[in-house]
């Protein structure tokens, strides 16, 4: 494991134990973090985003079963396989909260309705930093008078019925970073705001971040705010990555369809009024019983037949730091990823034809028994 | 000298006074206190309506008791005339308009005057009339049994919370686990089977192993003869409600587990017991509390046939004996003091809810 990397997560695969049998939700994500550095993860909803960060603290549902490699480096407790600890054990208590925390999307339901607001964010340093009550209290009320919750004295002792949505964020964010964690996980944290809202709180995360040289892994569905907040971009389509680069080069030259589909559909400041805004048609297909194929083919405009349809693309370092799958890009990295399906394909093909060929012999054996056995009886 | 002096004392007196108002004021500026006083005041009108439909249904059956009694003595070969009648009419004030009647009743039941006629009989302030078929005074009769009825009650109450409860809670933190699947089996079976046929199982099995069918309850062999005299009516009438509590509090439990703020409780670090018990459980037990009016009315009338089955001395029996009579005051009096009782039951389950739920507090309290 590299050591500026706070977290490495590879060919991470989350399986959900449905009714109607299994779903992958999170098929093979593989990405890392450096310490301090914000990445995004970007895609639309039913992508995986939110299964992938909860697998990171072990706090998946029990039908969920995450598997692969998540592996968090710190100073306090060395480097740790997160995927090999008990989901209910001390290891992992001591690390969420304390190492990792995590911003929930919906401020309004992610407090208990029945504890003050200081109570809930009190918890948290009683937890894993001092048990001493006042203490725990003062550092408590640091923090929030930190994320600019004014007359902390009367908040700290209130519900949270009696606060806004956006003061409720500021005061998830607090609890999330009362006890400097080295690495954030926001998922999703100002889609529940209105916009004038959403600024100040993702205003008040960078300046946090600086602070306490955090390092946030960015859920969102907003470009906008990827651009904003984020150092790198990672671009996720049905359980996979799709395309990953830093910040700029994505907006500047993407190469997934996907991918600039989605910056397509942002709407732009000076673009024509009578222009449609760009959309990308269809919607994201179920991830059970998947055909071999690229999971984007069906939605695709650029789609090569015969092989888009055949053979799933994986990620190529097409220049440095820039990653992309797909077969229809032109770069020397995509060509060789083309050659390597089209001949995964003929083998598979010819290995189909065999057994096909195997069956039909078998069948007509069998046709031949039941003729004998026939004229047995 | 003297007057500075007593100048300062009065400032003094002034001080301490501002700080017991201010203190009253804070005290009473408490939502929760405000909510508690709130309610308590809200209790009195109900009482007053329950008891005007009490007396309202009492009325209802034709004829009252002077001409049943009329029809009675005819019946023996001795007559009444009509002004006799007329005059024990007026004796026991059943001559007047219904809403007199009711006035009277209510006027006798808060403070009998010193000269009204049930004064001189009980010498008491407080009367409920008088139970014609027994002759006595009704609260004499109501008396003998509402003790043991309160008591028996709230230990059958206290055992279905304490039976379900656990259970409800070990069932849904081990949702569709062999444990989960016998409590709800057993729940369902002491739900579907009828009390008093689980009623004569036990007194034949009580019979078949002690030799003592365990009839009535003990009340002259001390406190243990008492508890073990106890057991099977507790089983019996305890069970049926037990089902119902599991399966709610199951239910509000799971609700609960899947809750966005269990989750942030988890990724806070918090262990799996706490997060339990501190969030889920608190919030689960809500309407479990709010239901505890409506279970203390089903033991006050739901267990008249199982009392009636095991020979329990309480009230239910005690209420379709007068019901079957026709004696109206007594048959209204228990209905009454059973309404009042549930009503109290539903007072005391706000009051907790209050503590319990911080948002009850402020929407019952400021606005």
């Amino acid at each position: 494991m590299d050591k500026d990397n706070i977290l490495e997560v590879k060919d991470l695969r989350v399986n959900i134990h449905m009714m109607e049998g299994e779903l992958t939700a999170v098929r093979g994500v593989n990405f890392e973090i450096k310490k301090g550095e914000t990445l995004g993860l970007v895609g639309e909803s039913g992508c995986g985003k939110s299964l992938t960060c909860k697998a990171i603290l072990a706090i998946n549902d029990k039908k969920c079963e995450a598997k692969g490699s998540i592996k968090f480096n710190s100073d306090e407790s060395g480097e740790v396989e997160i995927l090999d600890l008990n989901p209910k054990g001390e290891e992992i208590r001591s690390i969420r909260g304390k190492q990792i925390s995590m911003i929930f999307q919906e401020p309004m339901v992610a407090f208990s309705p029945m504890y003050t607001i200081g109570n809930q964010i009190n918890e948290c340093t009683r937890l894993h930093i001092t048990k001493d009550k006042k203490k725990s209290k003062e550092i408590s009320m640091a923090v929030m008078k930190k994320v600019g919750i004014a007359n902390v004295e009367k908040r700290y002792n209130q519900y949270p019925h009696e606060f806004s949505g956006g003061m409720l964020q500021r005061a998830l964010i607090a609890m999330a970073l009362v006890c400097n964690p080295k690495m954030l996980i926001a998922d999703e944290p100002t889609t529940a705001l209105d916009v004038t809202i959403q600024a100040q709180i993702l205003e008040l995360m960078k300046s946090l971040q600086k602070d306490f040289n955090t390092a946030i892994l960015f859920i969102t569905h907003d470009l906008g705010v990827v651009a904003k907040m984020c150092d790198r971009v990672a671009v996720m389509y049905l359980g996979k990555i799709v395309e990953s680069a830093d910040t700029e080069t994505i907006y500047a030259n993407p190469q997934h369809p996907y991918t600039k589909g989605l910056i397509g559909s942002v709407h732009k400041i000076g673009g024509n009024r009578e222009d449609r805004l760009f959309s990308i048609e269809g919607t994201v297909p179920l991830a059970m019983n998947l055909p071999v194929q690229c999971g984007f083919y069906d939605r695709c405009t650029v789609a090569i037949d015969g092989l888009c349809n055949k053979a799933e693309p994986e990620l190529v370092e097409i220049e440095p730091g820039h990653k992309v799958a797909c077969f229809a890009c032109n770069h020397e990295g995509c060509k060789a990823e083309c050659e390597r399906a089209r001949k995964e394909i003929a083998e598979r093909e010819e290995r189909e034809r065999k057994e096909a060929e195997l069956a039909a012999q078998e069948a007509a054996l069998g046709k031949n028994k039941k003729k004998l056995f026939g004229r047995r009886a | 000298m003297d007057t500075n002096t007593n100048c300062n004392v009065n400032k003094d007196q002034t001080k301490s006074w501002d700080k017991i108002i201010n203190s009253l004021k804070d005290f009473f500026g408490k939502d929760i206190v405000r909510y508690i006083v709130k309610r308590i005041l809200m209790f009195i009108p109900t009482i007053f309506l329950v008891s005007f439909l009490v007396f309202f249904v009492i009325q209802l059956p034709p004829g009252d008791y002077v001409s049943s009694e009329v029809a009675k003595l005819a019946g023996e070969g001795e007559y009444l005339s009509e002004k006799e009648a007329n005059d024990l009419r007026a004796e026991y004030g059943i001559d007047k308009p219904f809403i007199v009647q009711y006035g009277m009743w209510i006027r006798d039941i808060i403070w009998t005057p010193t000269d009204s006629q049930y004064y001189r009989i009980n010498h008491s302030h407080h009367n409920w009339k008088y139970s014609f078929e027994q002759k006595k005074n009704v609260w004499t009769v109501i008396e003998e049994r509402l003790g043991i009825t309160i008591l028996i009650s709230s230990i059958i109450m206290i055992f279905q919370y304490a039976v379900s409860i656990p259970i409800a809670v070990y069932s849904a933190t081990h949702q569709y686990s062999a444990g989960d699947y016998i409590a709800s089996i057993v729940g369902f079976l002491g739900a579907a089977i009828p009390n008093f046929v689980l009623a004569f199982v036990l007194m034949y099995l009580s019979y078949k192993w002690t030799g003592n069918a365990q009839v009535g309850l003990e009340t002259k062999e001390g406190v243990i003869g008492f508890l073990k005299s106890l057991v099977i009516p507790i089983i019996v009438i305890g069970t049926s409600g037990t089902c119902g509590i599991i399966r709610s509090v199951r239910a509000q439990m799971l609700d609960e587990i899947g809750r966005q703020y269990t989750l942030t409780a988890r990724a806070k670090g918090v262990k799996e017991s706490t997060i339990i018990m501190k969030y889920c459980f608190r919030a689960a037990i809500n309407p479990t509390v709010s239901g505890l009016g409506g279970i203390l009315s089903s033991l006050f009338s739901g267990s008249t046939v199982t009392a009636m089955v095991l020979g329990l001395q309480i009230q239910g029996p005690q209420l379709l004996a007068a019901l079957q009579a026709q004696d109206m005051y007594l048959a209204g009096s228990i209905v009454m003091v059973q309404a009042i009782l549930v009503v109290i039951g539903i007072l005391l389950s706000d009051i907790v809810l209050a503590f319990l739920d911080p948002r009850i507090r402020y929407s019952g309290g400021s606005r």
